[in-house]
């Protein structure tokens, strides 16, 4: 029994110093969540950072969904990233959970974006240190239509003409009736959510059912009924009408153009056709790419600093902008771009909104959707589709409250 | 002593300090993962794993539970796996855990009084640290006038210039070069303890200055602080006062993020059952989930009893079954992406096949009915291998006697099926149909990646699809709107959980499967 005493006295002790040696602290370091197809440019981007600054840095590809999972769920722990790459729109659920830290980027705001600063910023605190910006623009194959036309009527028409002239299949593509086609709701003056004066999304003014609304999908159900538009929306199949030239329109996003670039059909990117000749033109969803910050990082200060110091900076984000073509939230380069692609997608996002941070836009998508197909399929008009949606959203949100 | 026990001695210790030295990485390892979670404050999990480690430490090291050791490892998984997130599961359906509620209320009250704001007389500054010889930090500002200041813990020395109280002349940036008795810091080396100086209050207690970045500090204030009698925070830059209420602080007209999450009794389940939801489409929902089961398990089990039986007697059944076996190892999701696009209206080669041959082909993604149809189609293709398996093999498996003597009695080919083959392999496979179809009730792999259980339902109080199942619908009224309401989709959980339950345990009943009939 004595010994058995002794015994458990080592074991104990064993354990103690097990303990301690596994727990004892260590260089402070930092991790990043990025997804797959970034991690060898921010892999790059951080050993750039370790060599000037000296902090080690991981980076784990996670994807944009596990991302947000894993922070929200891990709020108050010290699981998750200390510094994390979101879209903007996902700012809303990170913060409002307490898993992103305000940055403060003192006067090197005026280096960016104005509407990508925008974008970042939530309950008037900015969150993120944005170093792209995405949106869709107009796509038109340059051989069947040389010129861009200026309203959608003209759309309508040109693609209708072709159609039955018998060069192509379909007058335009729709990958769906929501997010890729909302240039044309705006261009007739629909909206999804109101904004205040400064420019802050309000949850409860809903605009799906509005007129604007119902005369932009009306636009797209006069060419689906008379056939030359299809009436199966898919994302896919869409890209395969436009790259297979039997479709002279598309309206889809940068992450698009690899493939038409690889395909036959030549085409330009274009500003959005507006609703009457005079009208203003279509305003595409505006997505705006950013580092931001874990509060519960063990090393916040010098995840700021990662942030404020680094990626604001001129060099880093060239660094960014040349592995990885996107239009630059660093006004400097996105100004000095020559390329064709890029510039057409400034010209469509120039009067681009940013997509609504707020919880509630989760609301949105599938009301939308829905919408979309319900009319594309001719089963409900534009109007009654609309309505529907709108009554859909106001129904979850006040039920979420 | 004699060889006897030296012999019992050297052979009883070796096994004794394997276990003993398993046993303590073990624990070492389940401690530091204890420590972490406390660390984090997930202390149900850490209960949990504690009492595991005792009981698995106890059964290894008390002989009289060595009847336990071998069962521990299984004790200790199951509780871990399958116990633990049962009951933290009915627990979740309590609160009103999701986006904005995660926290527990300590955690935000805390998070919220770490908060600074710069008061209104405040300054900003630039600092560059000097480490003291006994360790100390001190900083030398710079405020945004350029007027200069030497800051220690408890004193700022606003009169510090070059030249005098052993500062050096300063450098072009207006920082000394010197300061005796101190040792200036680069970036590099402050870079690495930022977190560390943030943490020390310079200057004047009454006027402290805080470190808010590499190259700012300020005199900052405490924003928030919390009053436990009230169960409020108040604004100390504003002086609002924010109550505590469903899970945040409120003022009138503000919320304060983030929010913590609190019980709600059985709010969760209430909501459930009063929403719109319920009152929409769940009828027409329900149905679809349990034909869509049914006429799956059926199907698929027709076609490979089917082929078992033909191609039973058939030569070169070899090759045969191996190329029937193909859509088995093929990943579920590449063969219904695969269908999904056989099936597009517009370029689907099926679509255009039939086309060709009949003239028309039915809406296969947008019109209700075809997509059923084809969900039940795109099921038999990926199911049939499993049941043409196990068919061949039940056959293999059945008395030949009974057949031979049937044969003799004169009964033809289907009075042989329906009569006797039929009846002996249900009784064998049947466990496997009714697991089946649980599996396909709550099949959301097809419904979602065929479809997203489109298409809509015209005129739906909130979104639901035609061939959107419980487990699609759930999915995305908990998780795909963005706010991710875990203690809903835990209190939705368990009544499917008890609808799966209650179906698994009427078949087993009504079919009998487990009773003994002879």
């Amino acid at each position: 029994m004595k010994q058995l005493r002794h015994i458990l006295k080592i074991f104990i002790l064993m354990l103690m110093l097990g303990v301690y040696g596994l727990a004892s602290a260590q260089a402070p370091q930092l991790t990043i969540w990025t997804d797959d197809q970034r991690l060898p440019v921010i892999t790059e981007l951080a050993a750039m950072f370790t060599e000037e600054f000296g902090i080690d840095v991981v980076v784990e590809p996670v994807g944009t969904e596990n991302t947000i999972d894993g922070l929200i769920r891990g709020v108050g722990t010290s699981e998750a990233a200390d510094i994390y790459i979101l879209p903007h729109d996902n700012i809303g659920r990170v913060v409002e959970s307490g898993a992103a830290a305000p940055i403060d980027l003192g006067d090197k705001a005026e280096f960016f974006l104005p509407n990508a600063l925008e974008a970042f910023t939530y309950n008037g605190e900015l969150y993120g240190v944005p170093f792209a910006i995405e949106n869709i623009g107009f796509f038109r194959n340059v051989e069947l239509v040389p010129d861009a036309p200026t309203t959608w009527d003209e759309v309508a028409q040109v693609g209708s003409e072709l159609v039955d002239s018998g060069l192509v299949e379909y007058a335009i593509a729709l990958p769906d009736l929501a997010y890729n086609y909302f240039p044309v709701y705006t261009a007739f003056g629909g909206y999804i959510f109101a904004q205040d004066e400064t420019g802050s999304y309000l949850a409860d003014d809903v605009g799906m059912g509005s007129d604007g609304m119902i005369d932009g999908l009306a636009w797209a159900d006069a060419l689906i009924r008379d056939g030359y538009a299809s009436e199966n929306l898919d994302w896919e199949a869409a890209h395969v009408l436009f790259e297979s030239g039997q479709a002279p329109f598309i309206m889809t996003g940068p992450w698009a153009v690899a493939r038409f670039q690889s395909g036959e059909v030549p085409y330009e990117i274009s500003a959005f056709p507006s609703a009457t000749e005079d009208g203003e033109a279509g305003a595409p969803f505006i997505g705006v790419q950013g580092f931001m910050v874990n509060p519960d990082s063990e090393n916040l200060l010098i995840a700021q600093t990662f942030l404020t110091e680094f990626i604001a900076t001129e060099e880093a984000q060239q660094f960014i902008f040349d592995a990885d073509p996107r239009p630059s939230a660093w006004l400097s380069i996105f100004e000095a771009t020559e390329d064709e692609d890029m510039q057409g997608f400034a010209a469509a996002g120039e009067n681009g909104q940013a997509m609504p941070a707020i919880p509630a836009m989760g609301f949105v998508w599938d009301a939308w959707g829905s919408a979309g197909l319900l009319t594309a399929q001719g089963e409900l008009t534009p109007e009654e589709a609309l309505t529907d949606a709108q009554s859909q959203i106001v129904t979850q949100i006040e039920e979420s409250e | 002593m004699s060889i006897k026990e030296k012999n019992k001695a050297t052979t009883n210790w070796i096994p004794l300090v394997i276990r003993w030295g398993g046993l303590a990485i073990f624990d070492v390892g389940l401690l530091w993962l204890i420590m972490q979670l406390v660390l984090d404050g997930a202390y149900p999990l850490a209960t949990v794993l504690l009492l595991i480690t005792v009981f698995v430490t106890l059964v290894f090291l008390v002989e009289r539970f060595k009847a336990f050791r071998w069962m521990s490892v299984g004790i200790g998984l199951a509780t871990l796996f399958v116990l633990y997130p049962v009951v933290y599961t009915i627990y979740l359906s309590t609160t009103n855990t999701g986006v904005g509620h995660i926290l527990t209320p300590q955690q935000a009250i805390e998070r919220l009084e770490r908060v600074q704001y710069i008061p209104e007389n405040g300054q900003r500054f630039s600092w560059t640290a000097f480490r003291a010889d006994d360790e100390n930090i001190a900083l030398w500002l710079i405020d945004e006038e350029g007027e200069t200041a030497f800051a220690t813990v408890g004193n700022v020395d606003t009169s510090a210039v070059a030249g005098q109280d052993g500062i050096d002349e300063l450098d072009e940036d207006g920082i000394p070069l010197n300061i005796d008795g101190y040792q200036r810091l680069e970036t590099r080396d402050v870079l690495a303890q930022l977190d560390q100086f943030a943490t020390i209050n310079f200057g004047d207690p009454d006027v402290i200055i805080r470190i808010s970045g590499l190259n700012s500090a300020a005199t900052t204030q405490q924003r928030y602080r919390y009053d436990a009698e009230q169960n409020s925070i108040t604004d100390l830059q504003t002086g609002t006062v924010y109550t505590a209420e469903r899970g945040s602080f409120r003022s009138e007209d503000e919320t304060l993020t983030p929010g913590f999450f609190i019980n709600i009794g059985l709010e969760n389940f209430e909501r459930f059952f009063a929403s719109s939801a319920l009152r929409g489409p769940l009828v027409n929902i329900v149905t679809w989930n349990f034909s869509y089961a049914i006429l799956s398990v059926v199907s698929s089990f027709a076609l490979g009893l089917f082929i078992a039986l033909l191609f039973d007697k058939l030569p070169g059944k070899k090759i045969i079954r191996t190329l029937l076996i193909v859509p088995y190892p093929i990943p579920a999701l590449v063969s219904i992406l695969i269908w999904r696009n056989l099936l597009n209206p517009d370029f689907g080669a099926l679509v255009r096949l039939q086309e060709t041959l009949f003239g028309f082909s039915p809406n296969w993604l947008t019109d209700p009915n075809a997509t059923r149809l084809a969900i039940i189609i795109v099921n038999m293709w990926l199911s049939y291998p499993y049941f043409y398996i196990i068919s061949s093999g039940a056959l293999q498996a059945l008395p030949s006697e009974i057949l031979d003597a049937a044969a003799v009695d004169g009964a033809n080919v289907w009075q042989k099926f329906s009569k006797i083959t039929l009846p002996l392999l249900l009784r064998i496979v049947s466990p496997l149909l009714v697991a089946s179809f649980a599996f396909n009730f709550n099949n959301f792999n097809l419904i979602y990646i065929f479809n997203e259980g489109n298409p809509p339902i015209a005129g739906t109080p909130i979104p639901a699809g035609h061939t959107d199942i419980l487990i699609s619908f759930v999915y995305k009224l908990a998780f795909t709107s963005a706010l991710a309401d875990y203690g809903l989709a835990a209190a939705i959980s368990i009544v499917l959980f008890a609808l799966v339950g209650i179906i698994t345990w009427l078949q087993f009943n009504y079919t009998g499967i487990f009773e003994d009939k002879d």
